[in-house]
């Protein structure tokens, strides 16, 4: 594959950018319903079709729940499509978001983070994506506007691999980055067709064909079930090295990539580790970049792929560290840590039994500021010389 | 010996299309929904795409346990996402230039109650899909709870028959007409004692969703649950058309006109006496019904009288 040639800079937000990925990738269905902060991306696609951009069917759906039957039968029956959402309309999606996924139907899905119900917010949070983790769907977090583009092009090229069929989930921070605009590159769509061509080349998928006797979420017998279970979860453990292998190709072609399931940041001689994902990581990697400076060997793990969970790529960046410290942005019913943070203890038996403190910050469009990860990066540290440390700080209320 | 000829039913004069079913399915004895589900294919023709849901049609449609028992294409949904999954096919469909009709084929509790409002927003986006609603007038695969479907004082295990209490306390939703305000291209109420009425319902049904939204409503009696002998079921459908209970009406381009006109309806108790679901009504009760019956069908009349 030759390179791809340089696209266009735009300064536009990160709903705007999520909307031309997707119209990049030439979606033939489209379903979508506005909910703050994805609206614009609804409306942005909405035009594209209006102005005869995108040359795609744009229903325009009642409620979220159809947004994803809709993309779900359209995908059934072969088309590719899109849809996005946020917070209360991934809760509406639910039952569709199972059955998009034992369908192994690869839809590709834009979700704006943000808070869910419970109590009322209209706030940032990952709480959405957290909670819908197990749907059965990819899901990917993504730290900027031009990770946006990119990764919607990039989760195209594995949702409809072959080897993995199922539906993605593209997740960015919402009110950080559904509204913050920054310089993107906009790839030519004659390199997007390109890297995407691939796809083409593969033996048809299933579809729903009329006249013939073809079942789509049938009733499983007992081992029908199992058996459709079974392949369901082996898809997911090839995404992993799918995710690591695409990150790669785009780099080549594209000229960015972003290091597949996590980004190591600064971790191969680091004493001491941050994990975080999302747009705080940006501030974050200042703060290591400071530390540095002052002599602190930290380094930081960008978790990228949360669903499945990259275990193994986490296990090889996170071994022989003194100590970890995991800062989620939404919470876990029933555990004190963080969700990724009781995630990332279960591999405690390949990482090694050392400190794990879990910071639970960024709720409800509170910041994580640099003081807040300062304090992380001195807690972790203090912890590492075998210092008392909380298992569990609530950043925000300490304050 | 003498030959005698008898008389064939017009109704195969509708048939494009032999059984799609096998003989010998999982449907309870008597149930109108097996004869109704066996006819559409044969009217519209293999061509097409069922969507199904959870409900009595679903151990058929769906295979249950056995893999299949018919040679449609078919897809089964979730109750919530029938017509959205349907609409997503049949633009795509469209799309790509394919001809074929898609059916929506749900029980009335997913029609009316939880997934009402993915059909009310299909039929108001026109699109180009076939809804059929079969209203047996409750949950019956789940045993016969109660659903707005329901009619006023009919027992079941939701509204049951006690000291308290005795039978559904509220008037069936009026699904026709509610999908008549939608302005659907084609609207109708079929059953299957009136077998070239549906027919034609059917063949109209598959050239109008070409252009638009069609909605057709089969009351289709569950012998179980209102506990009906097996052998009566087709007499009960023609007991609720002749008793005004299931007026036969269609609506055109939104221009309603009953396509049986009953000359002298019946009194409604001829048809609750063929079932014990009514059986602990008295006078009141049944005049409560009779009522009920009444209102909705000078409902329609008005609107079919107005559009004389």
């Amino acid at each position: 594959m030759v390179s791809a040639q340089k696209g266009q800079v735009m300064v536009i937000t990160g709903n705007a950018v999520a909307a031309y990925g997707a119209m990049l990738c030439r979606p033939e269905v489209v379903a979508a319903y506005p909910i703050t902060p994805q609206s614009e991306l609804a409306e942005q696609l909405a035009q594209f079709v209006a102005n005869g951009v995108l040359d795609a069917e744009y229903v325009e759906v009642e409620g979220e729940n159809s947004a994803m039957n809709v993309v779900l039968g359209a995908s059934v029956a072969g088309a590719r499509v899109v849809t996005a959402t946020s917070s209360y309309g991934l809760v509406f999606m639910y039952d569709a978001l199972q059955e998009a996924s034992g369908f192994r139907a690869p839809i590709v899905m834009i979700n704006a983070n943000r808070e869910t119900p419970g109590i009322h917010a209209v706030s940032s949070g990952q709480q959405d994506m957290i909670s819908a983790r197990d749907t059965g769907w990819v899901q990917i977090i993504v730290e900027n506007d031009q990770e946006i583009m990119d990764q919607i092009i990039m989760a195209y090229r594995l949702a409809e691999d072959k080897d993995i069929l199922l539906p993605t989930m593209v997740n960015y921070d919402g009110f950080y980055l559904s509204y913050l605009a920054e310089a993107v590159e906009i790839p030519r769509i004659e390199d997007v067709d390109g890297f995407l061509a691939p796809l083409k080349k593969q033996p048809p998928r299933q579809k729903l064909v009329p006249g013939l006797p073809i079942g789509c979420g049938s009733h499983g017998m007992e081992m029908g079930y199992v058996e459709a279970r079974y392949k369901h979860c082996q898809a997911l453990e090839r995404v992993k090295g799918k995710v690591d292998e695409i990150d790669k190709l785009f780099g080549e072609y594209f000229g960015r990539s972003y290091g597949g399931q996590i980004e190591e940041y600064r971790t191969d001689d680091a004493d001491i580790v941050l994990v975080t994902s999302g747009s705080a990581t940006g501030t974050a990697k200042t703060v290591v970049d400071a530390k540095r400076e002052a002599g602190v060997k930290v380094g930081l793990v960008k978790l990228r792929l949360f669903r499945p969970f990259p275990a193994e790529r986490l296990i090889s960046a996170l071994k022989g560290k003194k100590a970890i410290g995991v800062i989620d942005r939404s919470i876990c019913f029933g555990w004190k840590t963080g969700p990724i943070c009781t995630e990332l203890k279960a591999l405690t038996a390949d990482i090694g039994v050392v400190p794990i403190l879990s910071y639970i910050d960024g709720l409800a469009n509170l910041d994580i500021t640099v003081p807040h990860i300062e304090r992380v990066i001195d807690e972790v540290s203090a912890a590492a010389r075998g210092k008392p440390y909380q298992d569990v700080t609530w950043i925000p209320m300490e304050e | 010996m003498v030959e005698t000829t008898k008389k064939r039913n017009r109704v195969f004069d509708y048939f494009c299309e032999e059984d799609q079913f096998a003989g010998g399915v999982a449907w309870c004895a008597g149930c109108p929904l097996e004869l109704t589900a066996r006819f559409v294919p044969k009217v519209l023709g293999k061509n097409m795409v069922f969507v199904g849901t959870p409900g009595c049609a679903a151990p058929v449609l769906h295979g249950q346990n056995v893999g299949a028992w018919h040679r449609l294409a078919y897809l089964a949904s979730v109750m919530t996402g029938v017509p959205s999954k349907a609409t997503g096919i049949s633009r795509y469909f469209h799309r790509i230039g394919l001809d074929a009709t898609v059916v929506c084929f749900t029980g009335d509790g997913c029609a009316t109650d939880v997934g009402f409002q993915p059909l009310s927003g299909a039929a108001e986006r026109g699109e180009r899909i076939i809804y059929l609603a079969y209203d047996n007038e409750g949950y019956m695969n789940t045993g016969n709870q109660r659903s707005s479907a329901t009619p006023l004082g009919a027992a079941t295990t939701t509204t049951p028959v006690g000291k308290m209490r005795h039978g559904k306390p509220t008037i069936a939703k009026n699904m026709p007409l509610i999908m008549l305000m939608h302005r659907p291209i084609y609207m109708a109420t079929a059953t299957l004692s009136h077998l070239e009425d549906f027919a034609k319902k059917l063949q109209k049904a598959k050239e109008k969703v070409k252009e638009g939204f069609v909605y057709l409503h089969v009351f289709s009696p569950c012998p179980v649950g209102w506990r009906i002998d097996s052998d009566k079921s087709i007499e009960v459908c023609r007991t609720a058309v002749r008793t005004n209970y299931f007026p036969l009406w269609e609506a055109d381009d939104g221009k309603p006109r009953f396509t049986v006109n009953v000359a002298n309806p019946r009194p409604v108790t001829e048809f609750t006496k063929l079932m014990r679901k009514f059986s602990h009504l008295k006078e009141d009760g049944l005049a409560e019904l009779q009522k009920a019956v009444d209102e909705r069908y000078a409902l329609i009349k008005t609107l079919v009288d107005a559009n004389q």
